[in-house]
């Protein structure tokens, strides 16, 4: 039982570094995306230029850094909660309320993404999909693959929160305090 | 059918109750509804096969490309202490008037609301900063405390805000749906820049009747809100003192102006001036030395966490609207609407009130994602301005999150007040402010130029 526990807990603690990595790797792309915004605006108005595909790689950063970062913000507890009830919860109940919404509300939609995604991905993987702009960037299939691959990643982070919380229910672990860490930088 | 989708509505209300977050309580709920109208037959299973088109739809939308940014320029803003300077500066410029303070903390509020565009920031830098000076001065703490929450919501109205452009992206397809529901079909459009200029005088008008409001109280009440002795300028002449003040208001002033000026200009899109703010505030944080790595690595892990956040809330608000629709909700919600009496008087009246109770639970993006979508399309296309649709609805949640006993910026201040400020200061004091925002809300229903004429001098029609 001793090295089931220990078992479940390095995992959980593996899948979370997982999450934070990914994150603080993709959290880079938001000063890119400053700056390549930037540089869009000065050659327009300076040089009189402007590329498509710069513009469209703004884009593509914008939409990775929030998908792929999904599950870095959920294991920084920085996704909101409706907490009126939730704050004032002893820890078990708190970690009842992870474990069952992770099983019926996070996996049904993280799977049903994941899954109905693939071929989403796959056949524009067949047809080479390039973007429809004129000039814009060739390899579309890259981004839809973003799609399958945060929906993963948030599995992961969902599975992590799922062990944590059981943990937490067959007394392991004291549990740990459920306030992110930049909620209060909610617009 | 549509019980259904009334039913869907509730529980998901129940299901947030519980404290699972936001993003995936929508969608999973929305899920378990749909997977069970499947089985007994009542749901079209082909709605569900939409889904990642709708993901890829919302990945790719470039007008809510601007939010990232702005939340970048916002934390770098907040994480470069510009607070403290302001408040210093303008409390020695107003703090020997009798009340002064208090308008000075309004004006810090709007500022610093204004350029980063974060309420729980806002109210939580205002309150660490401002609110031990104020009780020390012997300002009444409901008065203090009530100015903090107040001047800190601003940033949902005053633009550039980050709420406003998630609002102009769903009013501008609300309106373009509710046009083509009517047989227009050269339909004309509403952007994130005539929100931006439709909220600028509404939110002038705000700060107004709030610094009205302690000028008036400072006169019935003036043991309430003390002058500072003049020694506090500690003999700076009133020259020194006003290139002090012209030294720290100009870098936020002029970012904020330069970050407006150019959406309302037209010379960049809000994505472009949002990156362009989120460069100056980088540079400002360079020139006042506060911008290390460690800083730059905080301010990019947090941009990266409140952009998912955000635009989780958008994909699971966009699962649950897809099954919404699926029920036949949408038809449900047009036909209620339309049955009220009063006409689109009725029904403004009707979605106000429901937006606000909401409002106590639900955060200003959940609301703009799940009830925007569904009942805009129908009040637009009851004649109703959306501009003034937009302004009207980010003021009534502004009120809403500064009404006790829930309103999220009153728990943001009790949690850095001191202990001796007693909750029901806090509550008491924010009151005042409720009746202002309502008071407003009423001057813009009677007056829609307040916030339509502008955008029409601006851009015509």
């Amino acid at each position: 039982m001793e090295n089931f526990t220990a078992g479940m807990q390095s995992l959980a603690t593996t899948l979370d570094k997982i999450s934070q990595r990914s994150g603080e790797a993709i959290s880079w792309l938001t000063l890119l995306m400053v700056t390549i915004t930037c540089l869009v605006v000065l050659l327009r108005y300076v040089f009189d230029l402007g590329w498509i595909w710069l513009q469209e790689s703004v884009t593509w950063m914008h939409a990775m850094v929030f998908m792929i970062g999904a599950a870095f913000t959920m294991q920084r507890e920085d996704h909101v909660r409706v907490d009126i009830l939730y704050r004032g919860m002893t820890l078990r109940k708190q970690a009842w309320v992870n474990l069952l919404g992770t099983l019926f509300l996070l996996f049904p939609t993280t799977l049903l993404i994941l899954f109905s995604s693939l071929g989403y991905a796959h056949d524009s993987w067949n047809y080479r999909e390039v973007s429809q702009e004129a000039g814009g960037l060739q390899a579309l299939y890259i981004l839809k693959a973003v799609i399958p691959l945060a929906a993963t990643l948030l599995t992961l982070q969902g599975l992590s929160l799922a062990l944590h919380s059981v943990l937490v229910l067959i007394g392991v672990t004291p549990g740990r305090e459920a306030t992110g860490t930049s909620q209060e930088l909610k617009p | 059918m549509s019980y259904a989708a009334l039913l869907l509505f509730f529980g998901v209300i129940v299901v947030l109750m519980a404290g699972f977050p936001v993003a995936f309580s929508l969608a999973g709920t929305a899920l378990i509804f749909a997977f069970g109208g499947i089985v007994l037959g009542v749901f079209d299973p082909n709605f569900l096969f939409t889904l990642p088109s709708r993901l890829f739809g919302v990945m790719t939308n470039d007008t809510l490309m601007a939010v990232p940014l702005f939340v970048f320029m916002g934390i770098m803003l907040e994480r470069s202490q510009i607070a403290e300077t302001l408040l210093d500066t303008l409390s020695l410029l107003f703090g020997t008037l009798r009340g002064g303070l208090g308008i000075a903390v309004t004006i810090v509020g709007m500022l610093l609301a204004a350029s980063t565009g974060i309420v729980g920031a806002t109210v939580v830098t205002m309150g660490l900063l401002s609110l031990p000076t104020m009780l020390k001065r012997g300002y009444d703490p409901r008065l203090a405390t009530g100015t903090i929450c107040a001047s800190g919501t601003l940033g949902q109205i005053i633009p550039p805000s980050i709420i406003l452009v998630l609002l102009g992206d769903v009013l501008s397809s609300a309106y373009q749906q509710s046009q083509i529901s009517r047989g227009i079909f050269n339909p004309k459009t509403v952007t994130v820049g005539d929100l931006f200029v439709g909220a600028l005088l509404p939110g002038l008008l705000l700060v107004s009747l709030y610094i009205l409001f302690i000028m008036i109280y400072a006169l019935l009440k003036p043991e309430s809100m003390p002058a500072a002795s003049p020694e506090l300028r500690q003999g700076l002449s009133g020259l020194q003192l006003g290139k002090r003040v012209v030294l720290v208001l100009l870098p936020p002033l002029s970012l904020i102006l330069a970050v407006l000026g150019s959406i309302i200009a037209g010379v960049a899109t809000p994505t472009e001036a949002a990156a362009v703010g989120a460069l100056g505030a980088t540079l400002l944080a360079i020139s006042r030395r506060q911008l290390n790595l460690d800083r730059l690595r905080d301010v990019m892990r947090g941009t990266t966490s409140v952009s998912s956040m955000v635009f989780l809330i958008l994909i699971g608000a966009s699962v649950f609207s897809l099954v919404f629709r699926g029920f036949g909700g949408d038809e449900a919600v047009r036909h209620l609407l339309l049955q009220l009496p009063g006409g689109a008087l009725g029904a403004m009246v009707a979605v106000m009130l429901v937006m606000f109770l909401l409002g106590f639970v639900l955060d200003f993006i959940e609301i703009t994602f799940v009830v925007v979508p569904i009942v805009g399309p129908v009040l637009l296309s009851m004649g109703l301005d959306p501009v003034w649709l937009g302004v009207m609805i980010a003021i009534n949640l502004q009120t809403s999150f500064l009404t006790p006993p829930f309103g999220f910026a009153l728990f943001y201040l009790r949690g850095v007040a001191p202990p001796q400020i007693k909750t029901s200061d806090i509550y008491i004091g924010a009151m005042p402010f409720v009746a202002i925002q309502l008071l407003a809300l009423c001057l813009i229903a009677i007056w829609p130029e307040l916030a339509t004429w502008l955008p029409e001098v601006i851009y015509g029609n």
